[in-house]
């Protein structure tokens, strides 16, 4: 499958991708290719411009600064992994890199791309033949969603690995835009929709992820149930970590964005963590996110995945 | 024991170095000056009657050279079995599923080419469409072929013993139903094909991922119109068939056409999702198994409903459904038995040969109903096996002959080894071990066009050329024809040279399919290596005043058996003949047919299959995650009598990849179709298993030497992935009690049934019951 | 619409100009412009790795790299392991293994499983599983694939093990 027509810039300072981004509306950054390259290919994303993080220095690798972990957009789900401090300190994170689809995808594909990555569903990432047969989707360019039969919606399904690992340590991005930089939480750049699933600037980089650096003290875990133990996109993905006083609880692959179960967190704040509290309070966990069928995978299913997953991490912390 | 240097060794595929060092060239690897590239235009509606097609806006893209549709090309039907064609090239009136082919584009380049394709304009007028085998039988279904005005275009009914009687001699008896889903071969190598065509003679070449590529040179002229010698088909490597690469398909047709019409080499190279969606897969079927056996276990009779979702065409259809009905005739001694099986059209991909054709749907209700039953009559469903088992030289009531059978041996084997007497129903919760045996032909018997050639030439200085039309799709065929021709001439493996499977050189051979290819071209080889014997060696009897029995030949010299030392060199045993002025150049000419005294029509007939027969168990031992309903395999033992072997390794590759293969169809994979088109046609979606996956394995090997087989081999490329299936699920029924009847068996499947099972527990036990 | 340039691509060494346009892959700059048909195309979509090669040491998928990111860059694929014609003792235990039926993916394997060893000399067998999981093969069961890498790394491990030491 060819990729379709595109220019192509290969900047070398933030300042000049930002440039290039505002200079060409629908313009797209590349970083590891890995979603970005599949969606082209497919012909659901068909940016005029892509703009190569590839020759812009600085923005891989972590360093540690007052009392803050500052990871590069371009650091990969490799370098991560490889990455003694962020394992002792950030253990979810680790594993949620290391769950990214194969080992090929997580030495090529990047941190910014992994936060940045589409919303999935079944009847978007297919070629352009094959969704041929159907109507255009609402989040292709067309009214219809087939998976919820209406107009003009979409749930399509944010799968990353990352996110929920991040979302449960209190990560912060860096933003690069026109108008300079900022600083937000990550669940800010999520805007819950299917169709749009980013809530950036439109010329706007990611580029970099900053942790407190004792998040949940080192106590956190991601686990990721695919049907493979390789390649798959997560069917579900939950993170937890500990805090004093509590538990946050986040996951990917049930909703147009990661999601955080504030439901399941309040219910634990202040109580003395056991494995009969996570038991009592996992089947609450299915409430946590508008599940619904963007993948082959039955909806009762995930939410079941979603308790299951819980236990599993929560008790990992106990 | 038989003194051998070549054969039986753990030798590597001939061209394994060329392989690994990325020298080996696959269709898609080669390209011809002034090459074209095809792209296919495909249904988007899985049934309706083509009104228009308006190529004009392909047409007008620079860089097309041309467009093709059904109407232009003769009105020729065709299909890998002759009486069941029922396929065009394009399709001319009329869609029958989701990815038909309506045209084909050529272009400069493949991006052209892909351009092109999207700009042809299909208009259809749309008709009602059936995707259930159940439904598409029913009165006032969708009509799918005329000719087949209820959509069942093949069916059989095979009958053997007193059923009835059977059944009412039984203490028991039980009606069960399963489900076998549609699996993919899933080939890593995408279907290709690449034509050039010599205008001055009228010849066509066309190099393409086939496995068979007599079948293909029949059907290409057919359809064509040309003479069957203006075409010769060469294959180059082929990465992996299963099955799937059986048929000719409209590349190769298109890619033949084009190269005439423009006088330019043309090819076509499938996506991945076109090899999923639009090749052919494992038909889905629908069985029911009524079995009646006495207080022991032992089968007094039993007979099997089978209804087969053929998707849109029926390639094999007649044979699938033959060994279908004929296989559930062994690893059992069943002397009163029916098999009723349908091939029935649905709107649906296409469902075709698959590593154990037909059979392995058969073979997952049968062991699944043989644990199902021993656990209802209280009996050890090993011992039930044992019971049931069939034996060398008994009289079997479809007229197989069966010269050797280690099937006892391999339950028993099997049975052992994944620790039956200490393992089964001895498990924690959540683990378990599970058995299921089955049987598979070496090629198939008494059907027509299935003989086998070779040529071996035995050139100065001891090198030998083989020609065979065998064709090698990764399983090491060229190899074992190898080996057997370097152990009858003494000379090692890298002295002897194969081409293969070019229907412009080689003699003529079926192809790769019903595992028989080491039996028939093997035997073929080694008949024409005799044949060089016979002309070399009474020669070097005289020379050495010895009688001729009393030749052997090893190590590139020939010599009187027993007194190594009394002989000569090959090489100079050659010098020797050709300077006595004897005829040059020693060509050896073999043939061989399955003796087959038998009809040629077992779909209404019975008879001797095949050559020989191999038997297997394959035992499985299973964890599963009682949280999410995640089933790991840890492990898996084949016991596999393939008589024989000759070549370990090989015969170990093929295990392998069988058993997790058949893993795969356990819990992993399934082509599901939303409205008829398939939901999963990617690697991603599919997913089969990876080396994650991969459980421990052990290949048992059971000893048995076949008087047909070459050096008494046989079979040992498809029959183990008949029942690691059965297998897995019988583990998981051990591990957690849940008797599934569907596959895959799926995490979702698993949790679901597991919350079941504890709601009836808990209603089981009311005075408990808080809630 | 992006004009067509002239990509510089090095691969095993050699110097190739090619004229293309910015959305040319890595996989189709090797196949169809450099003619080195060594790297195979299984899937074009990143779900199999028969398409790996190296770039800079680091294993990629050829079908998800634009052929431009691979300018300045040192490419290798399988047809620049082998030293005059010697394989690498990792080809030669693939092919004395049996770990190669079809072939179709053994190209993109044994790139995988170079990067590797490049990385980590002594691989457990679970990570040698892990790092290769992302290629797939429908032939071999993987069974004599892993056979044939832990071959390798226990052959290092002896060479490397020193002289008297507990083996
Ligand atoms: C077969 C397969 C399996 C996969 N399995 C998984 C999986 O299990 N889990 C998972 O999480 N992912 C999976 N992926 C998706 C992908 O590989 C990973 O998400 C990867 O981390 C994406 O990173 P990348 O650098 O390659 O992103 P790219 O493809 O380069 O970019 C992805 C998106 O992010 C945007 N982007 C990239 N960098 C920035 C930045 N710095 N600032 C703003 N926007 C940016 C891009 O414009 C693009 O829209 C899979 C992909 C494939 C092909
Ligand atoms: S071809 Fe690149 S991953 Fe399959
Ligand atoms: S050897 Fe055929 S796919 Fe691996």
């Amino acid at each position: 499958m060819r990729l379709p027509k595109f220019d192509y810039h290969q900047p070398t300072t933030i300042e000049e991708a930002v440039a290039a981004l505002a200079g060409s509306p629908g313009a797209r950054l590349l970083a590891g290719g890995t979603d970005l390259l599949v969606n082209m290919k497919l012909r659901v994303d068909l940016p005029q411009t892509l703009v190569g993080l590839d020759r812009i220095p600085g923005l891989r690798g972590s360093t540690q600064a007052d009392g803050r972990t500052v990871m590069g957009a371009k650091t990969t789900l490799k370098d991560i992994q490889n990455d003694p401090v962020l394992l002792e300190r950030y253990p979810a994170l680790v594993q949620a890199a290391r769950a990214v689809g194969s080992y090929r995808h997580q030495t090529m594909g990047t941190l910014g791309g992994n936060l940045c990555q589409n919303t999935r569903c079944r009847f978007f990432n297919q070629s352009q033949e094959w969704r041929s047969v159907r109507s255009l989707c609402y989040k292709a360019g067309g009214e219809d969603c087939h998976v919820m039969n209406k107009k003009g919606v979409c749930y399509s399904t944010y799968s990353g690995d990352v996110a929920p690992a991040l979302l449960v340590l209190d990560a912060r991005v860096r933003l690069q835009g026109p108008d300079g930089g900022r600083e937000i939480p990550l669940a800010e750049i999520y805007s819950g929709e299917g169709k749009s699933p980013l809530a950036l600037g439109p010329s706007e980089v990611v580029t970099a992820v900053v942790l407190p650096e004792n998040s949940a003290n080192g106590r956190s875990c991601y686990l990721k149930q695919g049907l493979r133990g390789s390649i798959d996109f997560p069917i579900v993905g939950a993170a937890v970590a500990r805090f004093d006083g509590g538990l946050r609880v986040a996951y990917t692959a049930v909703d147009r964005s990661p999601v955080r179960a504030a439901e399941v967190e309040a219910e634990l704040e202040g109580r003395e963590l056991t494995g009969e509290l996570i038991d009592k309070v996992a089947p609450l966990c299915r409430k946590a996110a508008t599940v619904t069928r963007t993948t082959t995978q039955p909806v009762p299913y995930k939410r079941e995945l979603m308790a299951a997953l819980f236990r599993k991490a929560a008790r990992t912390l106990v | 024991m038989k003194q051998l240097n070549v054969v039986g060794r753990r030798l590597p595929q001939h061209d394994a170095a060329a392989k690994a060092m990325g020298q080996a060239q696959f269709t898609d690897d080669l390209r011809l000056p002034g090459m074209l590239y095809g792209r296919l235009v495909r249904s988007t509606i899985p049934h309706g009657n083509i009104l228009h097609i308006d190529t004009s806006a392909a047409l007008a893209l620079p860089g097309v050279k041309g467009v093709l549709t059904g109407k232009d090309i003769p009105d020729r039907v065709y299909g890998i079995v002759p009486k069941a064609k029922d396929e065009h090239a394009l399709a001319r009136d009329k869609v029958r599923y989701i990815g038909d082919e309506v045209a084909a584009v050529v272009a400069v380049d493949p991006e052209t080419a892909e351009e092109a394709a999207r700009l042809v304009r299909v208009e259809y007028e749309e008709l009602p469409a059936v995707f259930d085998p159940l439904e598409a039988i029913k009165e006032g279904a969708p009509v799918i072929h005329d000719r087949h005005p209820d959509n069942t275009s093949v069916r059989i009914h095979k009958q053997f013993g007193d059923v009835e009687a059977g059944f009412a001699a039984s203490a028991y008896v039980f009606e069960d139903s399963f489900y076998s889903q549609a699996v993919n071969h899933a080939p890593l190598e995408p279907h290709a094909a690449l034509a050039s065509y010599d205008p001055q003679h009228g010849d066509f070449t066309i190099w393409t991922s086939t496995q068979i590529p007599y079948f293909l040179k029949r059907n290409l002229a057919t359809t064509m119109g040309v003479p069957e010698n203006k075409v010769r088909v060469i294959k180059p490597k082929v990465g992996g068939g299963f099955g799937q690469k059986l048929d000719m398909f409209a590349k190769d047709f298109c890619a033949c056409w084009f190269a005439r019409e423009l006088s330019r080499p043309v090819k076509f190279v499938y996506e991945r999702e076109e090899v999923f969606q639009n090749t052919r897969q494992r038909h889905p079927m629908y069985l029911t198994v009524k079995t009646g056996v006495n207080k022991q276990g032992k089968i007094l009779a039993q007979h099997i409903t089978a209804h087969a979702d053929g998707g849109a065409y029926n390639s094999t259809a007649p044979l699938m459904i033959t060994l279908s009905a004929f296989f559930v005739m062994i690893p059992y001694k069943i002397d009163n038995l029916i098999y009723e099986g349908y091939h029935v059209y649905t709107n649906k991909p296409v469902g075709g040969a698959m590593r154990g054709h037909g059979v392995p749907q058969p073979r997952f209700a049968i062991e699944r109903q043989v644990d199902l039953i021993a656990k209802r009559i209280g009996v050890d469903p090993v011992k039930m096996r044992l019971l049931n088992a069939i034996k060398a030289g008994e009289p079997h009531p479809a007229g197989f002959v069966i010269n050797t059978c280690g099937f006892a041996e391999s339950v028993a084997a099997a049975a052992e080894a994944i620790g039956w007497e200490e393992k089964r129903g001895k498990l924690p919760f959540g683990r378990g071990i599970g058995v299921a045996g089955s049987a598979w032909p070496s090629g198939v018997a008494n059907m027509a066009h299935l003989s086998s050639g070779a040529v071996v030439e035995l050139f100065r200085e001891g090198r030998v050329n083989v020609l065979s039309g065998a064709a090698d799709i990764g399983q090491g065929a060229e190899t074992v024809i190898c080996q057997i021709v370097a152990e009858r001439l003494g000379v090692p493996l890298e002295d002897v040279h194969i081409t293969a499977a070019d229907t412009g050189t080689c003699p003529l051979d079926a192809g790769t399919f019903g595992s028989g290819v080491t039996v028939r071209a093997g035997n073929a080889a080694l008949s024409a290596a005799n044949d060089v014997r016979d002309q070399l060696f009474p020669f070097v009897a005289d020379h050495l005043h010895c009688d001729l029995e009393d030749l052997a030949a090893a190590d590139r010299r020939i010599f009187v058996k027993g007194e190594p030392e009394r002989g000569m060199s090959l090489k100079e045993a050659l010098k020797e003949y050709q300077y006595s002025d004897q005829p040059v150049p020693i060509v050896g000419r073999g043939a061989w047919v399955p003796p087959a005294d038998q009809p040629t029509d077992l779909l209404t007939e019975n008879g001797n299959f095949a050559p020989n027969y191999s038997f297997m168990t394959q035992a499985a031992e299973v964890e599963v995650d009682t949280d999410t309903g995640k089933v790991r395999v840890l492990r898996m033992v084949t016991a596999h009598d393939c008589g024989q072997p000759i070549n370990p390794m090989l015969v170990e590759g093929q295990l392998d990849g069988s058993m997790v293969g058949g893993m795969g169809q356990a819990l992993y994979e399934d082509s599901t179709c939303i409205d008829g088109q398939q939901h999963n046609p990617s690697f991603l979606d599919y997913g089969f298993p990876t080396v994650l996956e991969m459980p421990n394995m052990q290949d048992i090997h059971i000893d048995t030497d076949d008087p047909l087989g070459p050096f008494g081999a046989k079979e040992a490329g498809e029959g183990t992935q008949l029942a690691p299936a059965p297998a897995i699920v019988n583990a998981i029924a051990d591990a957690i009690g849940v008797e599934f009847d569907r596959l895959p068996v799926t995490p979702a499947m698993v949790l679901e049934a597991l919350k079941k099972k504890a709601d009836v527990e808990k209603a089981d036990v009311p005075e408990e019951g808080g809630v | 619409m992006a004009q067509k340039q002239i990509l510089e691509l090095t691969v095993n060494g050699d110097l190739y100009e090619i004229a293309c346009e910015p959305n040319i892959t890595l996989l189709e700059a090797l196949r169809e412009k450099a003619l080195l048909t060594g790297t195979k195309r299984g899937c074009d979509l990143g779900a199999c790795g028969a398409c790996t090669v190296l770039l800079d040491g680091e294993a990629v998928l050829a079908c998800l790299t634009l052929a431009l990111e691979a300018q300045d860059r040192e490419v290798t694929t399988i047809e620049g392991l082998a030293r005059n014609g010697e394989m690498t003792p990792l080809q030669q235990a693939f092919v004395d293994y049996g770990a190669i039926q079809c072939g179709f993916c053994s190209p993109g394997f044994i790139m995988s499983a170079t990067a590797m060893l490049a990385d980590d000399p002594s691989p457990s067998q679970q990570e040698i599983r892990r790092r290769l999981a992302g290629n797939l093969c429908r032939c071999t069961g993987y069974a004599k694939i892993l056979k044939a890498v832990e071959a390798v790394v226990e052959a290092r491990a002896r060479v490397s093990a020193p002289a008297g030491g507990a083996l």
